[in-house]
């Protein structure tokens, strides 16, 4: 970790890339919401967090996706909810503007004492 | 992680939902069509969905990561004709009835294919609107710098 980078910037590196992986996730979750037999995939994002902040410094592990039980399945084997998808999306944009909304902070601090408050 | 990606399994569902979309359509449209190339009534036809992999160029391939084992796209696996026979409607006076008055019409329900055309047009709106999601993250993601 270089001067530079703060515990909080790792961290909000971290929640970033877990909100764009989940992003993923959905995005393929709604591709697929008329494709017989597919099952819908997502991530813990509080456990993944967790675990992340364990492994501060060290590599970064991947996440590990997968397919939610209980939901409904429909008669051709998919189980695709809509409502819960849609809420995700609008839940992980959210926090992918908050991380980004904290980082930029972050970096205004760093750059701040840069030029001497001035 | 690739948010640009993202964008990618978006537009696969929409290619997939137009082509749906289109094949619904010409099944509405050949509803009481009697004469085909290879003879007989039209055939109804159905589109089977399938998931794949996002197709990537080899710059693309440059910069994939750990997120695009997970990106699963949708696309149109194949066309098949669906199976049903033939209506038979007794319509002696037409030129395409046989020799006991029966003119084989397709098996095309108008309300099914509507039903199932407002769902093609229903995802479509959906995935638009995930694209709109991941376009915002996008901008935003450029804003850490300013």
């Amino acid at each position: 970790m270089s001067w530079i980078e703060t515990p909080n910037i790792e961290k909000l590196s971290k929640y970033l890339d877990l909100a764009a992986f989940r992003q993923t996730l959905i995005a393929s979750n709604l591709a697929n919401v008329d494709t017989p037999g597919y099952r819908t995939r997502d991530i813990d994002f509080e456990g993944e967090m967790r675990r992340a902040e364990e492994r501060v410094g060290s590599d970064a592990a991947p996440p590990r996706p997968f397919e939610v039980a209980g939901l409904m399945e429909r008669p051709d084997g998919n189980n695709v909810n809509l409502d819960r998808e849609s809420m995700l999306l609008a839940r992980t944009q959210l926090q992918f503007r908050l991380g980004v909304e904290l980082l930029r902070q972050e970096f205004q601090g760093i750059s701040t004492a840069i030029k001497e408050g001035s | 992680m690739n948010l640009l990606g993202v964008l990618d399994i978006s537009a696969s569902a929409l290619t997939a939902e137009r082509q749906r979309a289109e094949v619904l359509a010409s099944n509405l449209a050949n509803a009481q069509t009697t004469q085909t190339a290879k003879g007989g009534p039209y055939q109804r036809q159905l589109v089977v969905f399938g998931t794949r992999k996002a197709a990537r160029s080899t710059f693309a391939n440059a910069f994939a990561d750990f997120s695009d084992r997970y990106a699963q796209g949708v696309e149109v696996k194949r066309v098949v004709p669906d199976p049903t026979p033939a209506v038979q409607r007794f319509e002696p006076g037409h030129p395409d009835a046989d020799n006991q008055g029966y003119v084989a019409y397709p098996a095309v329900d108008p309300i099914e294919e509507m039903v199932n055309l407002m769902g093609a047009a229903r995802s479509y709106e959906l995935n638009v609107a995930a694209v709109q999601a991941t376009k915002n993250m996008i901008s935003q993601s450029l804003q850490i710098l300013s």
